[in-house]
């Protein structure tokens, strides 16, 4: 969680410096639920993380370098320099790489788990991640259906931070509560706020152990407010400051370290050093992919397909 | 022994699930009712479990096709219409065709489009879809025209590790047959000569190819030899082929049964004026259905597409050029 | 009361519009019909515009010195309903609201900026597609780069494409025939001779001719030493008759005229299957009898091929004895880059009427010939120059 919050620090810090070209998108407010589903996934599992989930991409195993990688456009990186910032993953790994259009990816993850049964694989699960405004897409309604309708191991987590963009949920959806959805699907609901690391690690492990047991789909809701803009161009000026107020809207990070210093499990130099070492791994990262080269035009080799015979060798390059 | 069109689609799915384990047929009514057309009749039975029937859900359908893919398996997802895949476009364009180009993991996806028209179709079970697949990089399309490649075809798209959109043609279902399925065909990229001729070049694929050929027949009662070539996939485009056949006839008429803006016979008639400009005696034409939604009357859709008549009509006006 | 208007008519056969020079009524002029309102000017003539009807002058719409197209309204009369009834002139009416129902108001014409090509909705005036006897596909474009060809080449292959085109069938018939007769090689003099003409044809040209009375110039010839060629004595009347008005050798480019720098003037000599030009510098500066040496000297190399490089090109008109041949008539093509050729015939002895003896005499004459640019120069100008020189071989010794 530390690591993932220091990171994105220093993502928006060298957006504010110019260094970053695109979109610089934080997951501040949202690390515990995040880094709740990467711990709770092994080796095997499928994972989708969204926008929002620095922290559960660190825990299911990518790197800080990784990341930078990406976020700086290296060709070294993931993505080899041809997407960006969020969009990035490692597939034969199980880390699916995100696109823009929301509620996409759950039935890719549907799609993989459906593959895992072909193969008599057993024993794996799939967790994608939305928000509360991708439970507005069709992409969203076709997937977690067809998760219910093949008793897919999915495990979705709705992030419910109050706001996609600038768009509150009553302007999202008309139910009381998302979790409420479960029962048209006919999958398995969770509630949750989330913002107590606790109660995250508690609830996204039991959904994940129970589709791990083919008890079908798994619906997780958590609740917590997003403590940053939709993305670092954007002040959040039209978040309802009522909101902040309430209980799930308390930063996740200084809860868990105050859980942790009140339980006497670390002291407050253990995290301050934590900070330090985390603060020093994102730098030494930094520091080696701002050293590495942009991408070359002239060397890309500008095909879209695998199949280089089929490819029409329209080659723009020079 | 005959087979039909249709037929060879649903034997090359059947080779298809045997030879490989890895491959798997997804759609709305493919199991066991055997598809809306019967292409896949008896396939669930044959090769239980890998014959699914899918929700009407082409975002999901498609969508678990690219997933399915990642983790190694080989989908051929039936569309049930070419019309309907526009409710998945967005899984097949920016999820399928770029995954590659993003990830270095190739996505060996096959879409089945029951494509074109048939009298009675109307606007929405007529549509000819190539020429917009055909726009995204990362896809490979392919039109096929005869028994013999809605068979081989079929067949190495599902080898071929890059999305394949195959736009089988609904017409040729029924009413095309050969007499056996062939051993061996040309490699998919490459277009063949349906017909050879002297005067004139009509490039074309899929259903439009047998018009070509009929308004062939009767332009060589009137003493013009009319070359006819075949595109087979058209993405990629065989350009090599095309040029070859201008530069011995020297006039060109393309043939589409999609609309004409942004269409296939645009993208050739492109790449002949600006790789083969000196190979043309006159200016290139082209033939492509009328601009309008595809009509339901049958008065209306007989004229709405080009047919031997029209082809022909065409073909003269450009012979008097 | 009716109103008549009175349109300007259709001055002939290409005229587009007419400048009013004079108004010869006034508003309130009570005029008959057939009456004369109006005096314009054309490119070829001035006429006048008449009144269709008798009746009072309502108006006149026109100013002096502007340009109305073909069939704009130039003004109105009132005409009484008999006499429109009775000349059939009710169509030319305008509708109950004062508009009028066929015609252009003079009026708005001289507002709206004048334009030459109007653009079709779609864009320029072009044909979409292309039909006609002179084109060609970029196929045979290319095929005739290949081949060295130019459409002058085509000229007797029979087309049948549309229009009449030579298609690239027709074309590759044509050259496959071709190779069935004999073929031998033109030489380069041939081959740069027929582009010379071919270019120079893509002028209007025309050609006047004036025979003129050689005796004073065969007397004066035969008295001199040494003995000036008779093409020398009409390049250096023609230098003199230039270097007082050089205008019939100035050249057209678009709309300028570009004025000869200095009176280079050259000479045709029949060389192998061609024909050299050399050039004599400022001719107008030096007297006949000194040219004599380089006149000769230079036919020689001509002969030889052997011109220097001075000796050639930058001449801005050209002499040319067919008379050598024995050709009494001829029209010459003047080059490429140059206006006008001077072409003199054989001398024949011929009867010319003497006034003063009251009889035939014979005299020796000759035709000149003057081959010109239409464009740069009419048949007036072309005559005024020949007169000239006929005037200055009159009075050899000045020359």
């Amino acid at each position: 969680m530390l690591l993932a919050r220091v990171l994105d620090d220093k993502f928006a810090s060298l957006y504010r410096g110019g260094k970053i070209h695109g979109g610089v998108f934080l997951g501040r407010g949202q690390e515990a639920l995040s880094v709740s589903i990467g711990l709770s996934l092994r080796k095997g599992d499928i994972f989708a993380p969204l926008i929002r989930d620095a922290a559960g991409r660190l825990a299911f195993g990518e790197t800080v370098l990784e990341a930078v990688r990406t976020y700086l456009g290296s060709p070294l990186g993931p993505m080899r320099a041809r997407d960006g910032n969020v969009h990035r993953g490692r597939p034969k790994d199980g880390l699916l790489p995100m696109i823009s259009h929301l509620g996409a990816m759950i039935s890719v993850v549907n799609g993989a788990l459906m593959a895992h049964r072909f193969k008599g694989i057993s024993g794996t699960v799939g967790a994608a991640c939305i928000g509360d405004g991708a439970t507005s897409t069709g992409a969203f309604h076709e997937a977690i259906n067809q998760a219910a309708v093949e008793r897919l191991p999915l495990v979705l987590v709705i992030a419910n931070n109050e706001y996609a963009y600038s768009t509150p949920t009553s302007r999202q959806f008309a139910c009381e509560n998302l979790v409420d959805r479960v029962t048209g699907y006919g999958v398995e609901g969770h509630a949750l706020d989330g913002n107590n690391l606790e109660t995250c690690l508690k609830t996204v492990q039991e959904a994940v152990g129970r589709a791990r047991r083919g008890e079908g789909p798994q619906m997780i809701v958590a609740r917590l407010l997003r403590l940053c803009g939709h993305g670092e161009h954007d002040d959040a000026h039209y978040v309802d400051p009522l909101l902040k107020k309430e209980s799930y809207a308390r930063d996740c990070l200084k809860l868990a370290e105050e859980h942790l210093l009140r339980q006497g499990w670390a002291e407050s130099r253990d995290l301050e050093t934590w900070r330090n070492e985390a603060v020093q791994q994102v730098e030494e990262a930094v520091a080696i992919v701002q050293r590495e080269p942009a991408p070359d035009p002239y060397k890309e080799n500008w095909c879209a397909l695998a199949s280089k015979h089929l490819s029409e060798g329209n080659n723009p390059a020079a | 022994m005959s087979i039909t069109y249709l037929e060879a689609i649903r034997e090359a799915q059947a080779k298809a699930l045997a030879d490989d384990p890895r491959v798997f047929i997804y759609g709305q009514d493919v199991g066991a009712f055997g598809g809306a057309f019967k292409a896949t009749k008896n396939l669930a039975q044959e090769f239980g479990g890998r014959v699914l029937d899918a929700p009407i859900s082409e975002d999901a359908m498609m969508g678990a096709a690219v997933g399915a893919a990642i983790e190694g398996m080989r989908p051929i997802i039936e569309i049930q219409f070419a019309d309907f895949s526009t409710i998945g476009f967005n899984q097949i364009v920016n999820q399928a065709a770029s995954l590659f180009w993003r990830t270095n993991v190739s996505c060996p996806i096959v879409v089945r489009l029951p494509s074109g028209g048939t009298s009675g179709g109307g606007p929405f079970h007529s549509q000819n879809l190539e020429a917009i697949y055909s726009h995204y990089p990362g896809l490979v399309v392919m039109t096929p025209a005869t028994v013999e490649d809605a068979y081989s075809m079929l067949l190495e798209a599902v080898a071929i590790d890059d999305p394949v959109i195959f736009c089988e043609h609904k017409f040729l279902y029924y009413h095309l047959k050969a007499d056996k399925l062939p051993t061996e065909a040309l490699p998919v990229g490459k277009a063949s000569i349906a017909r050879p001729g002297r005067d004139m070049t009509i490039v074309t694929y899929s259903a439009m190819v047998h018009e070509a050929l009929a308004a062939a027949n009767e332009l060589a009662a009137e003493g013009n030899e009319i070359e006819v070539v075949d595109l087979r996939s058209v993405r990629p485009l065989d350009t090599d082929t095309i040029m070859a056949s201008v530069a011995r006839t020297g006039r060109l008429l393309c043939v589409g049964e999609a609309w004409p803006w942004g269409g296939v016979t645009a993208e050739v008639i492109a790449r002949v004026c600006s790789e083969g400009f000196d190979l043309l005696d006159a200016p290139p034409q082209r033939l492509n259905a009328k601009d309008t939604p595809v009509p339901y009357h049958p008065n209306l859709w007989a004229a709405h597409r080009p047919t031997a008549r029209s082809v022909a009509q065409a073909a003269r006006k450009l012979l008097r050029l | 009361m009716p109103q008549i208007p009175i349109i300007m008519p259709q001055l002939g056969e290409s005229i587009a519009e007419a400048t009013v020079v004079r108004l010869l009524v006034k508003a309130g002029d009570q005029i008959a019909a057939d009456q004369d309102v109006l005096e314009v000017e054309t490119n070829k003539a001035t006429m006048n515009v008449a009144s269709p009807c008798p009746g009072r002058v309502q108006k006149l719409m026109v100013k002096e010195g502007e340009s109305y197209p073909v069939g704009a309204v130039l003004g109105y009369l009132e005409a009484s309903t008999e006499d429109v009834a009775r000349l059939g002139l009710d169509r030319l009416l305008t509708d109950s609201n004062g508009h009028d129902t066929d015609v252009v108001h003079a009026e708005k014409q001289s507002e709206a900026p004048r334009r030459q090509v109007e653009p079709t909705v779609r864009g320029l005036p072009v044909p979409a597609h292309a039909v006609g006897a002179s084109y060609m596909s970029p196929r045979m474009k290319a095929r005739m780069a290949e081949l060295g060809l130019h459409a002058a080449d085509l000229s007797g292959v029979a087309g049948s494409g549309a229009a009449g085109r030579v298609t690239i069938q027709d074309f590759e018939k044509f050259i496959t025939n071709l190779e069935r007769n004999r073929l031998s090689q033109a030489s380069s003099m041939r081959v740069a001779v027929a582009d010379a003409m071919r270019r120079s044809w893509t002028r209007p040209l025309a050609t006047v001719a004036l025979p003129i009375c050689l005796d004073a110039l065969l007397a004066h010839r035969k008295a001199s030493d040494p003995k000036p060629g008779p093409a020398l004595y009409a390049l250096r009347a023609l230098a003199v008759a230039l270097s007082e008005n050089s205008a019939p050798a100035g050249r057209l480019v678009g709309t300028k005229i570009v004025h000869p720098p200095a009176i280079d003037l050259s000479f045709a000599v029949e060389a192998e299957d061609g024909v050299l030009v050399p050039v004599i510098r400022n001719a107008d500066k030096r007297r006949l009898m000194d040219m004599v040496p380089r006149y000769n000297e230079l036919v020689e190399l001509a002969r030889q091929r052997r011109l220097p490089p001075d000796a050639t090109g930058g001449s801005i008109a050209t002499v040319t004895n067919f008379g050598t041949f024995g050709l009494t008539w001829a029209t010459p093509i003047p080059l490429p880059e140059q206006t006008v050729v001077l072409g003199m015939g054989a001398g024949r002895r011929v009867p010319s009427w003497d006034e003063k003896k009251g009889q035939f005499v014979p005299v020796m004459e000759a035709n000149f010939t003057l081959s010109f640019d239409h464009r740069v120069l009419d048949g007036g100008a072309a005559g005024r120059l020949l007169s000239r020189i006929a005037a200055l071989l009159n009075t050899p010794q000045q020359l």
